[in-house]
């Protein structure tokens, strides 16, 4: 799949507001990735409770390239168990969604519980006394890989690492207080699903939200009917490692001022034939009107207006993720705002009305980074520093997960 | 109720020797029969868990364990006894004349 590059790499400037491009496409990069960050100390965002409500439910994903199995045993705990069978190492549940009395390999029929303690070995005492598994076999001793994992108001984060701290220590206080505002605890509800494939780095998906610079900019649909605009309050908080961050916007009055007459596509005079794909319906304290986390390195969590969804990054190698895209809502909505939330999910997804350009972008940004490894990006909006900000003219969560990437890549 | 029963010969004890348990089929019923202690026993041959022959498992005792999870039953009564085996396994009356062994095909206990 890769081919091995022997260059050692070092990082070419001091800090972290320049990055450079073989970051984005060696494939020796790329395996350190899956090692120190995606199987190292994070924690990686597997599933909400919701897709698992019942003793039997199972779910599958990955993190990293790995596979794992989310399910609801049969004493109403949630474990994650690594989806490879303890005997050939088969990547052996195919479904997405299921209920299911054990998980069973089709090689050997090997079977195992729902929390991956295994059940049945066939012929483990051979047939008419000949063969079999020796004396020394212990079924204890080969069930499923367990994940250390975590239930936070709602939402299952799963971890290789015994050395990840908790999960509201992972975020820090400043990042839970942000998470817990959607994810309060109240039970959530499953809308539905996108998935699509990207050809760009993984990396580049995480920058584009923290990259508070392109909204009013790429996204013309925004920038015409006046969802997100420069002007407008908004701000952008990091946490102290500089791992996650949020992009935060106030829909308010907004005036035409300097930087929004820059952007060609503004026009005021322009309208939606129905407005209702951007109303807001206040539903949490406070003005916010968007909020985008970044869980590093593995979700981002979206709230704009009232459309909910999770956006999962599953990696493929240097030049490719899979972008899984599960859009949400809270399990006492009424209709009305099932309907609202919706529809205003239409923005995103593959062929959202916003996000289908994130996906293109990137995607012609790898296509460039991948042929120039030795140039360098620029994220010195806003200075060289990581910083929480009151604005969002600013590269300043770039250069947060950049300036944690090299520490913990040793680069 | 008293039934009249139809006995039909399908094995000797001596098939029984070497592990206590043997596998049949008569008219397409596959049949598992248990030497336990000296007492004879039978049962439908086919696990109700998974798709395996309980006349290929181990006998310990009263309990046949099925060689393709681990599941176990009691021979005497086709209780399951263990996991993950749930569902009972049919049983059917056995007797014996001498060497050979009898079993009767009862309806299922409504």
């Amino acid at each position: 799949m890769v081919t091995t590059s022997a260059v050692q790499r070092n990082w070419p400037s001091k800090g972290s507001s320049k990055i450079p491009f073989w970051v984005y496409s060696d494939p020796d990069i790329y395996a350190q990735e899956l090692e120190k960050i995606f199987y190292g100390p994070h924690w990686s965002y597997v599933g909400l409770e919701a897709e698992v409500p019942n003793k039997g439910d199972f779910k599958t994903t990955n993190i990293g390239e790995r596979a794992v199995i989310i399910t609801r045993a049969d004493d109403g705990e949630i474990y994650v168990v690594e989806n490879r069978c303890a005997h050939r190492g088969v990547k052996f549940c195919r479904k997405k969604l299921g209920n299911t009395a054990e998980l069973v390999c089709p090689y050997h029929q090997w079977s195992y519980a729902l929390d991956g303690s295994l059940l049945g070995v066939p012929l483990m005492r051979g047939v008419r006394r000949k063969g079999g598994m020796p004396q020394d076999f212990n079924k204890a001793d080969h069930g499923l890989t367990r994940l250390r994992s975590e239930r936070v108001n709602g939402v299952i984060w799963a971890t290789f690492s015994d050395e990840t701290p908790d999960f509201e220590t992972y975020l820090g206080p400043r990042m839970f207080k942000h998470y817990s505002r959607v994810y309060s605890g109240k039970p959530l509800k499953v809308l539905g699903y996108n998935r699509q494939r990207i050809p760009a780095n993984w990396k580049l998906m995480l920058e584009n939200i923290k990259d508070s610079y392109h909204p009013g900019l790429l996204h013309v649909f925004f920038a015409t009917f006046g969802l997100f605009r420069a002007d407008q309050d908004s701000a952008v908080d990091v946490d102290d490692t500089g791992m996650h961050g949020i992009l935060i916007s106030r829909k308010g009055e907004q005036v035409k001022n300097e930087v929004t007459s820059q952007i060609r596509t503004f026009q005021d005079n322009l309208n939606l034939q129905d407005p209702r794909i951007l109303d807001y319906k206040h539903e949490w304290d406070g003005p916010d009107t968007v909020g985008m986390i970044t869980v590093f390195p593995s979700v981002i969590l979206q709230q704009q207006v009232n459309s909910l969804s999770i956006r999962q990054i599953l990696p493929r190698g240097p030049n490719e993720f899979d972008f899984i895209w599960t859009h949400f809502g809270y399990a006492d909505d009424d209709e009305d705002m099932t309907t609202r939330r919706l529809r205003q999910a239409n923005l995103f997804g593959p062929a959202g009305l916003v996000s289908a350009d994130d996906g293109e972008i990137i995607e012609f940004a790898q296509d460039s980074l991948k042929t120039y490894g030795d140039s360098e990006v620029l994220a010195i909006l806003g200075g060289h520093d990581v910083k929480c900000e009151d604005h969002i003219v600013t590269e300043t969560a770039i250069r947060g997960m950049y300036r944690y990437y090299r520490e913990i890549m040793g680069l | 109720m008293v039934q009249d029963l139809t006995w039909h010969e399908i094995c000797v004890l001596a098939d029984l020797e070497d592990e206590g348990v043997y596998g049949v089929e008569l008219g397409g019923l596959p049949i598992a029969v248990y030497d336990v202690d000296g007492e004879i026993f039978a049962t439908h041959d086919i696990c109700t868990h998974g798709l395996a022959r309980l006349s290929e498992g181990f006998l310990d005792g009263d309990l046949i364990e099925c060689p393709l999870h681990q599941g176990l039953f009691n021979v005497k009564t086709g209780a399951p006894a263990g996991a993950p085996c749930t569902e009972a396994v049919r049983t059917f009356p056995v007797k014996c004349e001498g060497e050979k062994i009898f079993v009767a095909i009862t309806e299922d206990a409504a």
